[in-house]
Order: structure tokens, then C-alpha cells, then sequence
């Protein structure tokens, strides 16, 4: 990954994560029992878009692949169950509509940053002269 | 509260937009950086006109939720730190960082990184001026 999109992707996460860390430090702190749910949802996604910032940074690549990985999922999960079971959530989270509320950048990004970073570990690979299945018999 | 809706919310939404705009040219045409760079205390300006207003008008009476409102006031402050974020990835940055990893970057990508981080920035800032202006008003 060039520096240029690995930094663009560490403002677009920090900027992410500090729209989700206000909103939920806010509705933790005021009204967790109105939407318990939704509300945690909303806290666990903001540690996910700080720690993948951190990870882009320091460019730990396992870190950052498993938290997109998990972004990704969670935002698939979180806007489908909103569609398909909208009693579960009593408010809106940072992932709900697929995060519409966000202009659906919490779905655009991790896709971004996951094909981002499978390229370069295919490219260090590739460089160190590793094939698939050597590394899978290793 | 008719100066912060007739002036300053207009102000910073100008100037987010101004910043998005030279963001967006400088992503085409790397000279536009210059400008750029000129815009940034300018947006560093707006943002302390916007956050001293809110607060005036917190302590003059407006019935919002103060934590809300001096959430996303903190907020735009924070995110002044994200423009010219490719000072980070200047050789020099570098050079003083132990971590062997940290990027290093060329001028075009310091100028690319600056220009995409202030379109981020000028978007946040907009949302944040806006969401701002609801609630001040919806205390009116």
C-alpha cells in the first residue's frame, strides 16, 4: 500500500472513530438502558475504527486485516438485522441502514482498506518468493 | 443567536467548502497545494470563531444539551490535528521516529495526502457545524 493511501485511510479511520467515540461515550453514559444494544454496538465500533487507525499507522497488517474484516461483517450484520428484526434496535448505530447515517462510508471503507491491504500482503509475498501453498504447508 | 446562524454557521460552512473545493483541486493539480496551505489557518480561524460562539451562547442562556453541543464543538477542534498530516511523512518526521515502518513520502505524496485529508476534514467540519446548528436551535 502507498503511503499516501495508507495515510488517507488512518484520517478517514481517525475521523471515523472520533464521530463514533463522541456518539457513544454520550449514549453510554446517558442512556445505556433505553437501547443497551445498539449503544454498545455503537462503543465496540469506535474501539474497532481506533484500533484499525492505530494498526494502519504502526502498520501492523494482521491487526488491521482481522479489525476491517470484522468491520465489514459487523456493518453487513448490523444493517441487515435492522431491516430484518427492527424491534432488536430501539435507536440507530454507527452501522445501522449500512451506515447510511454516515454517508455509508462505514461500508465503503472497510472494503477499501481490505482490498488495500490483501494487495500489499500479496505483494510482500510475492517479493519474498512465497507461493500459497508453500506457505500453507508451513 | 441570529449572529451564529447569519454569520458564523454560514462562515464555517464557507470555509468548509472552500476547503473541500482546494482539496479537491489540489488532488488534480498538485501547484493548488500552495493555496492550501494558506487555507489552513484560515480554517483553524473559523473553527475558534465557531467553538468561542457556541460557548458564549451556552453561557448566555441557550437551554441545549451542553454535553452534546460541547461534544461536537471538541470535536471540530480535534479534527484540526488531521489537516497537513503528511507533515508526518516527511523525511525529517521520519528520520526522528524510531519505528522502522513509518512511512516516508516524496513531495507529490505529501502534497496527495494533505489534499485528501482536508476533503475528509472539510466534510467532518461541515456535519459537525451542522449537527451544532440543530441543536442550538432546536433550544431556541
Amino acid at each position: 500500500m502507498s503511503g499516501v493511501a495508507r495515510l488517507s485511510l488512518v484520517v478517514a479511520y481517525a475521523v471515523l472513530a472520533l464521530a463514533a467515540l463522541g456518539r457513544s461515550t454520550y449514549q453510554i453514559a446517558t442512556k445505556l438502558s433505553e437501547a443497551p444494544v445498539p449503544y454498545l454496538v455503537s462503543g465496540v465500533s469506535a474501539l474497532l475504527y481506533l484500533v484499525i487507525a492505530v494498526a494502519l499507522w504502526r502498520r501492523w497488517t494482521g491487526v488491521a486485516l482481522v479489525g476491517t474484516a470484522l468491520e465489514l461483517l459487523g456493518v453487513l450484520v448490523v444493517g441487515t438485522l435492522g431491516y430484518v428484526e427492527s424491534s432488536w434496535w430501539p435507536d440507530e448505530t454507527v452501522w445501522t441502514g449500512y451506515g447510511s447515517a454516515y454517508g455509508w462510508v462505514p461500508l465503503l471503507l472497510p472494503a477499501i482498506a481490505l482490498a488495500l491491504l490483501l494487495r500489499e500482503r500479496r505483494a510482500r509475498r510475492d517479493d519474498a518468493g512465497v507461493t500459497p501453498a508453500q506457505e500453507g504447508a508451513a | 443567536m441570529e449572529l451564529y446562524t447569519g454569520v458564523i454557521h454560514p462562515l464555517v460552512l464557507g470555509v468548509s467548502a472552500l476547503l473541500a473545493l482546494t482539496g479537491l483541486i489540489t488532488l488534480a493539480w498538485a501547484p493548488a497545494h500552495r493555496a492550501l496551505r494558506l487555507l489552513v489557518p484560515v480554517t483553524y480561524a473559523a473553527v475558534a470563531v465557531h467553538t468561542v460562539a457556541v460557548v458564549v451562547l451556552l453561557l448566555t442562556g441557550a437551554d441545549a444539551d451542553i454535553i452534546l453541543t460541547l461534544g461536537y464543538t471538541v470535536a471540530s477542534v480535534a479534527l484540526l490535528a488531521l489537516l497537513g498530516i503528511g507533515r508526518l511523512g516527511t523525511p525529517e518526521a521520519a528520520s526522528a521516529d524510531p519505528d522502522p515502518h513509518r512511512p516516508v513520502l516524496t513531495r507529490s505524496q505529501i502534497t496527495r495526502v494533505d489534499a485528501a485529508s482536508a476533503v475528509i476534514v472539510a466534510v467532518a467540519l461541515a456535519v459537525v457545524a451542522w449537527r451544532v446548528l440543530v441543536i442550538l436551535e432546536a433550544a431556541a
